[in-house]
């Protein structure tokens, strides 16, 4: 396996790039609909002052603590194979 | 000073189509780990409540200062001046010493109180207020009975209310 790593041909070069991006654009659509998803929910639309208080802090941790939880087990689920429940 | 500026407009008009100069937008900073570290320091709720109980301290001390010079006008012909003034300091320090514990406790309880409930209700509301107000009421006012203490939980809570209205305010 390495040594084939080692002299990729320009078709898995190609893959491996297209993979790349794919992944970076999962990744960055994650990041921006974890970040709407949770200042929607957590930070009030009236802003009183620029820092974040206690109560927007934790639920942010918990927000995003869910989210994530959530987001690996329904991915482990779908790239199980599984029948759907 | 004015050749500088006139250098700059004239640097201005050639490079920029006389647009107004647009400020640079810079790329955005993620805070350091020493920074999230700060401001994590003060999001602990141990941290808030022993510094709330500091500040308590403090203005109880200030307190206590001025109610005591208040409060005993000795004027008794038997003690000198020197005398009537140690007399004085000696009360005004046991009365600050006194206020000062009391407001600490008030401090420390109250700050502990509205820390602990809003971390566990994720939000941030007068409600907490009014829950570290009675907290707070309901302990100082505990040797009363119960009657004292749901009196005085009540009293502080309001008072609490009314100290964040008018502090939100001003702020």
């Amino acid at each position: 396996m390495a040594a084939a790593n080692n002299v990729p041909t320009g078709v898995d070069k190609e893959q491996i790039f297209g993979m790349a991006e794919k992944e970076m654009e999962y990744r960055v659509e994650l990041f921006n609909k974890l970040t709407n998803t949770c200042f929607n929910k957590c930070v009030e639309k009236k802003y009183k002052e620029s820092e974040l208080n206690m109560g927007e802090n934790s639920c942010i941790d918990r927000c995003v603590s869910k989210y994530w939880q959530v987001n690996s087990l329904i991915g482990q689920l779908l790239g199980s194979g599984r029948p759907p429940m | 000073m004015a050749s500088n500026s006139a250098s700059e407009t004239s640097s201005n008009d050639s490079s920029a189509l006389k647009e107004p100069e647009k400020p640079q937008s810079q790329t955005l900073r993620l805070p350091t780990a020493e920074e999230i570290q700060g401001q994590e320091i003060w999001n602990n709720c141990a941290v808030r409540s022993v510094f709330s109980g500091v500040v308590g301290g403090g203005f109880g001390i200030f307190m206590g200062l001025l109610l005591g010079a208040m409060d005993n006008p000795i004027m008794q012909d038997q003690m000198t001046g020197k005398q009537q003034f140690i007399h004085t300091a000696k009360q005004m320090g046991q009365r600050s010493w006194h206020s000062a514990k009391a407001f600490a406790v008030m401090g420390l309880v109250f700050s502990a109180a509205e820390c602990v409930v809003e971390k566990a209700r994720a939000k941030h509301d007068t409600t907490n207020t009014v829950i570290a107000g009675c907290v707070t009421g309901g302990t100082m006012s505990a040797r009363g009975g119960p009657k004292a203490a749901c009196a005085g939980c009540a009293g502080f809570a309001a008072f609490s209310v009314v100290i964040e209205k008018i502090l939100e305010s001003h702020s």
